[in-house]
């Protein structure tokens, strides 16, 4: 079953269309990775998700029910969610300050002490926010989200401003929310590194534009191998090589072919030599994430 | 009603309690040093003259401070992003009537107490007849009244710009107008929201330019002015929540 789905959905602000037929399939159980650039729309994206952002077309569903009109509220008590920078109250304590999200999502008093201890805040839970580092409010917000243990968690850039080891931490803890809590996380990053070690499904999107979703090992299985090969004439071997119907096709000075078995190779090699040209390299490449995102987004793997 | 409460418990430490101290000792002060200088005779308007000074300082007093309480209120949302956290668990329209009704349960006991400290000085002072608690109590109500029309205008600004400069200088300019306004024809003291206070004072003055004697007496506010405040209020709430509801966090 899908927690989420989004159809077509879409929001223009003036005349640019930040978010473009969006069709979002969140399995329940999943921490689903949201991956693109800044200012692909990820957070306008998860904001309509969450009805803070009035969609300009488009449907979504959430736990199976329409986010629309009264029933978003009773909704949104079964959903947590950290947007964009923490929300706080800076004069009150961090106990106080979940005070107020228990108390408006109903949740049990004692759960304010539970969720301080996952996110280890308790020590600090008499100090003002304000006086809490970047990091302490990040996790303060993330421990407003887990309130009343909701069934579904909305991250937006959950790790922004922390440092390593406050990154590392947030990293482990949200890949260990579906199977201590039974909860579905969905992510947004732009880093592709950071979303690799989280999640297990993905989409990416560009532009506003959805251009993979699936599996992170189905964007993995899309890192395929190939040879490179160089000759001391790559436009004349190119042409004996489609006579052989070898695929091939000229790149940077090299030229990319598909993976061959070892006698292929050695019966090709010969080949070219028998037809006076000389093999200067053949190597096998493999390609990488980063590629794969540069593709699909057309940046580079951290914007 | 969950909201409500939520709205005192967000305020606690944002020295609101401070802030309406400061406008009775304002206002104390004010009353105090014009007291000081009435002579025996004026002093015989005794309540009269208190209700129309009070009405005065009210006019130049209470817009400013009706800005500060309504931005100390808002700006606590501002400052911490947390309309998009807010807006998860509860109804842009149920926020917006927290914080009118934080606003007027603030401003219904601050004017309370501030009637029972002037009918107690009133009391203390020696004014002659009896103390109109009646007249007090009116008059109570319809500063609240009219504190509540600003409010709403203030709230909307304050909930509308992030920065509470814009709500700040609408105060001042607001004292500012509700004191020229004591100056105008009534007519135009109507167009002014801050001159209600005046326009609807309980008690009027007279100056007889011949004898250059000040005699005071007691007045009902008219009913239209009456339903003009209302309507001043209505549009201030209507605009103040439409703007907020169609704003996207």
């Amino acid at each position: 079953m899908n927690i989420i789905e989004t159809r077509d959905l879409c929001k223009r602000y003036g005349g640019v269309m930040r978010v473009a037929h969006l069709d979002l399939d969140v399995p329940e159980g999943s921490v689903y990775g949201f991956l693109g650039p800044n200012g692909a729309g990820k957070s306008t994206t998860l904001k309509m998700i969450l009805g803070l952002v009035r969609p300009t077309a488009g449907s979504i569903r959430v736990l199976g029910e329409r986010m629309e009109g009264a029933g978003r509220l009773a909704v949104l008590r079964q959903v947590g969610s950290l947007i964009e920078s923490p929300s706080y109250y800076g004069h009150l304590t961090g106990e106080e300050n979940l005070r107020i999200v228990q108390t408006l999502r109903g949740a049990p008093e004692k759960s304010v002490g539970e969720v301080l201890g996952i996110v280890r805040l308790e020590g600090q839970r008499n100090k003002k926010v304000a006086h809490y580092s970047l990091g302490m409010k990040q996790r303060l917000g993330l421990a407003a989200a887990l309130l009343g243990r909701p069934r579904l968690l909305i991250l937006d850039e959950p790790t922004n401003g922390l440092d390593p080891a406050g990154i590392q931490e947030m990293r482990q803890l949200i890949r260990d929310l579906p199977g201590r809590f039974g909860m579905t996380v969905v992510v947004s990053s732009h880093l592709l590194s950071e979303i690799d070690q989280m999640a297990d499904h993905v989409a990416v999107i560009r532009e506003g534009e959805l251009v993979f979703q699936d599996t992170l090992a189905a964007l993995h299985g899309r890192s395929t191998h190939h040879l490179a090969l160089r000759t001391d004439n790559n436009e004349r071997a190119c042409g004996l090589l489609a006579q052989r119907a070898v695929p091939c096709r000229q790149e940077e000075g090299w030229l990319i072919l598909p993976v061959l078995r070892d006698e292929d190779a050695a019966r090709l090699t010969r080949f070219l030599a028998e037809n006076r040209l000389g093999v200067v390299r053949l190597e096998e490449r493999q390609k990488s994430l980063e590629d794969i995102f540069l593709e699909l987004t057309g940046k580079a793997a951290s914007l | 009603m969950k909201l409500l409460k939520l709205e005192f418990y967000k305020c606690r430490r944002r020295r609101i309690t401070l802030v309406c101290a400061a406008v009775l000792a304002v206002e104390l002060l004010w009353m105090g040093a014009f007291f000081d200088r009435q002579s025996a005779e004026d002093m015989r308007w005794g309540w009269m003259l208190l209700l129309y000074n009070l009405a005065m300082v009210d006019a130049i007093v209470m817009p400013l401070s009706v800005a500060t309480l309504a931005s100390r209120s808002c700006e606590l949302e501002h400052r911490g992003n947390t309309w998009k956290l807010l807006e998860t668990m509860a109804s842009p329209g149920g926020l917006y009537a927290a914080k009118l009704g934080w606003g007027a349960l603030v401003l219904a006991a601050l004017l309370a107490l501030r009637a029972g400290v002037f009918l107690a000085a009133g009391v203390v002072i020696g004014f002659s007849g009896p103390a109109p608690w009646g007249r007090f109590g009116l008059f109570t109500l319809l500063s609240w009244a009219v504190s509540m029309m600003a409010w709403a205008l203030q709230q909307g600004l304050s909930l509308r710009f992030a920065n509470q400069a814009a709500a700040l200088v609408c105060g001042i300019a607001g004292s500012f107008l509700g004191l020229l306004s004591l100056l105008f024809p009534p007519a135009l003291t109507r167009c002014v929201p801050w001159g209600y206070y005046g326009l609807l004072a309980l008690a009027g003055m007279n100056w007889d330019e011949a004898t250059r004697v000040t005699s005071f007496y007691w007045r009902w506010p008219l009913p239209g002015d009456l339903a003009l405040l209302l309507a001043w209020t209505a549009v201030f709430l209507a605009a103040g929540r439409a703007l907020f509801l169609k704003k996207e966090v």
